[in-house]
């Protein structure tokens, strides 16, 4: 899946361990999500979408 | 039945996973010492010989927990996946020995070799797998 996180953490400055911390999760699994290769579950999803205070349809698009 | 992560739940697979070896190496070594010393029978005999086995049994049932702790959902992912071709290829392994046993006299495997088989196999699947999402 398709998805803007590279873009937004650059906005922030945020390393992809930063972005791992904030979520506690391992930084592979933010590697694999940014890189559309694992699709976040739901509550991951809306998790990220808080952070970057945005929405999941503005985060995620479904294209392929 | 690897684990990379250093995630609370891998640390504490990690630990439960070394008091299991380090049990299992004590039951095998309690087990051949008494059967070479005093060559038990009866029940006493059936609990030494599967000493070893309940070892084994608490490192399936920690990695079971470490499933169930495990929050961060890519790496259980990658576990579950890792399991899953384990599983699959120690079948496979084991079964097409079986028939080659039976068929063309191929070296009897004893059957406590089938988790350490699986053990390597799900490692290698591990790193294989691994490799997908880099």
């Amino acid at each position: 899946m398709k998805n803007r996180l590279r873009v937004l953490r650059a906005e922030r400055n945020w390393s992809q361990a930063d972005l791992a911390q904030r979520l506690e999760v391992s930084r592979q699994s933010v590697n694999a999500i940014e890189t559309g290769k694992f699709d976040p579950s739901l509550p991951l999803a809306f998790k990220l979408a808080r952070l970057f205070e945005s929405t999941i349809e503005a985060i995620f698009s479904d294209e392929s | 039945m690897d684990c990379t992560t250093t995630s609370p739940a891998a640390r504490r697979y990690l630990r439960r996973f070394l008091v299991t070896m380090l049990l299992y190496v004590v039951f095998i070594v309690l087990a051949v010492s008494v059967f070479v010393h005093y060559r038990p029978t009866g029940p006493l005999a059936w609990l030494l010989a599967v000493l070893p086995a309940l070892a084994i049994i608490l490192q399936i049932a920690a990695y079971g927990l470490y499933l169930a702790e495990e929050t961060d959902e890519f790496q259980k992912n990658l576990a579950v996946q890792s399991m899953v071709w384990g599983i699959g290829a120690t079948l496979s392994v084991t079964v097409t020995w079986g028939f080659l046993e039976n068929f063309v006299q191929l070296r009897h495997m004893d059957l406590f070799l089938v988790y350490p088989l699986f053990c390597g196999l799900s490692g290698i699947a591990y790193g294989l797998v691994g490799r997908r999402y880099r």
